[in-house]
């Protein structure tokens, strides 16, 4: 032992019954587990900034979502009344960026060059990404809140089971696209009518795969446990399956807001789409335009943007959907 | 087994009709039926009463309502021998107005309106338009009178399903034919009468043919039992859809066909054509009306015939290209999706992590593109078209179908690298292999005889469906490379409101799908014997 860590007693001036009290034992203080502090949150955003490939890509999403809410907000830009639109004039449509700024000087607009009426490729872009992003996140909210609710219920009743089954076997075989561009047909081609086209019957698939999920879950021992000691089904729902659930949620939301926008996109392409400027429907307006050189520009950015914005939503979510596995805090 | 298969299948096929039922709410009861004249353009040219009911022929034709006309029901009436041709000709004609009738047709009239208002019929009388200070009509604007009333779902929905099966019967033809009945014979008469090749033979029926063998697959054919799905308006006029489907496209195809008629020396008329004698259909007064055509060739009224055409059917097309890419995407799928699992967190894994996020977060449109983009460049760099980016059925090659099965296999593939890698990774954690480690085994035998005939269960019950599904077609891969397939079908007749095909297609597809899971499940009970669908005796 090291002599100079000994602590000579005196320096503390205390007498004998001072420094050598009795403790009790305190059978409150003996219940107390003494464990570091854990917050479920915090281990997922802990967990989640762990790696530096998430912070680029959610510094890549903070881009995308400036550029596609803020920039046409500084900007101003309307669609319908662009000051470069001009369908008469043949030298200001259908140019290449370097012609582009060539004819009107360095500037972020003239990066992606001009589409077919001389406007900027550029700010349609992300002016058709603010209407494409909030179709998707809308629909995923809508179809994923009526899915949790209705896919926990699906999965502990036995007789809303046997019901929801029927129900799903008819309603998934009813072609989705017939559905919506009935629908559209019905009401107009507007965002809001697609809206409800998506989801009327989307939430059916992720009630399906929560319930199912559900059902793995509902049968485990400690479940059961607790709801011999009586706790009500609805604790069990909340205290019980929902924590389990967290991360299967956030991986379904991962996969379901790109799969909306890629699901506008290939609407729009086969006719069926939204009458706004959406990402989707400049694919399709440039569609014609790819098949001629030096026009290419028009056709590839909008499909390079929405498949950079999809990959960006969905690795951020599928590693958001790691990050909030209990089992990956340790 | 039997009874819960019985049971699934029955369960199918109320769902099949509720299916049918919910599309024909959709298509006949939520759309605007004027919408049907969209896109037709004899629509347009009509004008005045003529406009008017055309509008309602067209409706009957696509299914919306029954509509008779005055003139129908005289015809009936002289048919029945109620009414005499000479009383048909003073009643036939109605006035400019309900006024201008004469006593008779007034009589008439009446009772016409009256019998059909009782069965629930609307009557519409469209008055005359006259030019301005004329009394000649307008255009189209002679007098109407018709009665119409909308069909019901029910019955739309019963005569449908109850249509769908026909089975040829000799006595579908309705006019007096002499030697009504069936016939069989060791010499087809279509290949001269000398070559030994059984057939059956009606007369009386709608088809001559009713069993035949020919030299294509599969050799052994039959005209005995139809399917009909519901006949096209738009999309392929006239033709029903299940035919749409499978009849051959292209140019003709031509061989020597021995007719059936004699000439002066009394040898069969042969001609190089394309004409497939197989496929001859009665149609009434046909033969003898003078079209030489017909007459010269043939020797009754089965002269409606279908022609040879070098191409596959547009399911054919659909199939080929499926098919490939499913074997395809599991021959390189499953090896990939197992290799992942085993260099778990390896470069390998990480590798296949990239391409199976790259084809799910990507839209599907965007890489087809780039595949387009890059077969191009590579013909421009070549300077020939090696890997041909639009499907030509007039000169065929196998390189045309390269770039489409590519397009179709990678999504494929992704998708079931990404679940075999999670199911087989699952089962690694499991007591099992721990157990069988600990036995000794070595981590190959491990993967190969317990953890991989685990993990490959859910992955077969999917294979009915895929190879199933590849008879549906895709759509944006066919629209990108123009092939000819059925992937369009459906947004094809949505886009020009074909009803009939909207609802012959969604019950072709709600059949495969139901067809698919049932034959999914029995797969998996024969892979996995653990699993079994009867609830076991203890």
């Amino acid at each position: 032992m090291n002599e100079q860590n000994l602590i000579n007693l005196d320096e503390f001036n205390l007498s004998n019954d001072e420094l050598f009290a009795h403790v009790d034992n305190n059978s409150l203080d003996s219940e107390k587990i003494t464990a570091p502090r854990y917050s479920y949150w915090q281990s997922v955003f802990r967990v989640f900034f762990r790696k530096k490939i998430n912070i680029i890509i959610l510094s890549l999403l903070a881009v995308i979502i400036v550029f596609t809410y803020v920039y046409p907000m500084i900007i101003g830009y309307n669609p319908d009344v662009d000051p470069f639109i001009n369908i008469m004039d043949g030298y200001s449509n259908h140019l290449t960026p370097a012609m582009e700024i060539a004819k009107h000087g360095f500037s972020l607009k003239w990066i992606l060059g001009a589409g077919g009426n001389g406007e900027s490729t550029f700010d349609a872009i992300w002016y058709g990404s603010s209407i494409s992003i909030s179709l998707a996140l809308i629909c995923a909210g809508i179809n994923m809140t009526i899915g949790i609710i209705v896919g926990s219920i699906w999965g502990f009743s036995r007789k809303f089971d046997m019901f929801m089954t029927e129900v799903y076997n008819i309603v998934a075989n009813v072609p989705y696209i017939l559905l919506i561009s009935v629908l559209v047909l019905i009401m107009s081609a507007s965002f809001w009518t697609m809206v409800f086209a998506m989801t009327v019957t989307g939430w059916l698939g992720i009630a399906y795969f929560i319930r199912t999920q559900v059902i793995i879950i509902r049968d485990r021992e400690y479940n059961l446990a607790s709801r011999c000691l009586g706790t009500p089904i609805f604790r069990v729902a909340i205290k019980n399956i929902l924590p389990f659930m967290t991360s299967v949620i956030v991986t379904l939301a991962a996969t379901e807001i790109p799969s909306y926008i890629s699901y506008e996109v290939f609407l729009s392409y086969i006719g069926m789409g939204l009458s706004d400027m959406s990402l989707g429907k400049l694919i399709e307006v440039a569609q014609p335009a790819m098949k001629t050189v030096g026009w290419g520009f028009e056709f590839w950015s909008p499909v390079a943007i929405a498949s950079i914005i999809t990959v960006v939503l969905y690795v951020v979510g599928q590693n958001l959907g790691d990050a909030s596995d209990p089992r990956t805090h340790m | 087994m039997t009874k819960y298969l019985v049971n699934r299948i029955l369960r199918g096929l109320f769902s099949i009709i509720l299916v049918v039922a919910i599309v024909m709410i959709l298509v006949y009861s939520c759309l605007d039926r004027e919408l049907v004249f969209a896109s037709d353009p004899s629509f347009t040219h009509m004008r005045n009463n003529a406009k008017e009911a055309y509008k309602y022929q067209r409706w009957e034709r696509y299914g919306y309502l029954d509509y008779v006309t005055y003139g129908d029901y005289l015809q009936q009436l002289v048919k029945d021998g109620t009414l005499s041709q000479e009383m048909y000709e003073s009643v036939a004609a109605i006035g400019d107005t309900p006024e201008q009738d004469t006593p008779e047709a007034a009589e008439y009239i009446a009772k016409f309106i009256e019998e059909y208002t009782a069965k629930g019929y609307e009557d519409v009388r469209l008055s005359a338009k006259y030019k301005p200070k004329t009394v000649r009509y307008h255009e189209g604007g002679e007098p109407r009178l018709f009665v119409y009333k909308d069909i019901p779902l029910i019955n739309r929905l019963w005569t449908y399903l109850t249509g769908i099966f026909k089975v040829d019967n000799i006595h579908y033809v309705e006019e007096d034919i002499e030697d009504r009945g069936i016939s069989f014979t060791f010499y087809d008469p279509v290949y001269g009468g000398e070559k030994f090749s059984p057939a059956i033979m009606g007369n009386g029926t709608q088809h001559k043919y009713l069993l035949y063998f020919d030299d294509t697959f599969p050799y052994i054919h039959q005209n005995l039992l139809t399917i009909s799905l519901g006949t096209s308006y738009t999309v392929n006029t006239g033709v029903d859809v299940f035919q749409t489907m499978t009849q051959t496209q292209g140019a003709f195809k031509n061989s020597l066909v021995t007719y059936p008629a004699v000439d002066a020396n009394g040898n069969h008329i042969q001609e190089e054509s394309a004409d497939n004698l197989h496929s001859a259909i009665y149609i009434a007064g046909s033969f003898g009306s003078g079209n030489p055509v017909v007459d010269q060739r043939y020797v009754d009224d089965y002269t409606n015939v279908q022609v040879y055409k070098s191409g596959l059917s547009k399911m054919g097309y659909s199939f080929v290209i499926g098919i490939i890419s499913v074997a395809v995407a599991y021959f390189l799928g499953v090896p990939l999706g197992m290799l992942m699992a085993r260099k778990k967190d390896k470069l390998v894994d990480k590798l296949g992590t990239l391409y199976i996020v790259f084809i799910i977060a990507v839209p599907s449109l965007a890489y087809i593109f780039m595949f387009k983009a890059l077969g191009d460049r590579l013909n421009a760099a070549a300077g020939t078209s090696i890997l041909p980016t639009t499907f030509d059925m007039t000169n065929p090659t196998w390189m045309m179908y390269v770039l489409p099965i590519i397009s179709l296999a990678l999504p494929s593939i992704a998708n079931l690298m990404k679940w075999l890698r999670r199911y087989m990774i699952d089962q690694m954690n499991s007591d099992y292999v721990k157990f069988a480690r600990s036995g000794g085994l070595s981590e190959g035998e491990i993967f190969r005889k317990h953890v991989l005939k685990n993990a490959i269960i859910p992955i077969v019950h999917g294979i009915p469906g895929s190879v199933l599904g590849s008879l549906v077609g895709a759509i944006i891969t066919e629209r990108v490379y123009v092939v000819p397939g059925a992937g369009n079908l459906l947004t094809e007749a949505i886009n020009k409101y074909d009803n009939g095909v909207i609802v012959g297609v969604t019950l072709f597809y709600a059949t495969l799908s139901v067809v698919s899971i049932i034959l999914g499940d029995i797969l998996m009970s024969l892979v996995d014997p653990r699993i079994s669908f009867t609830t076991k005796r203890r």
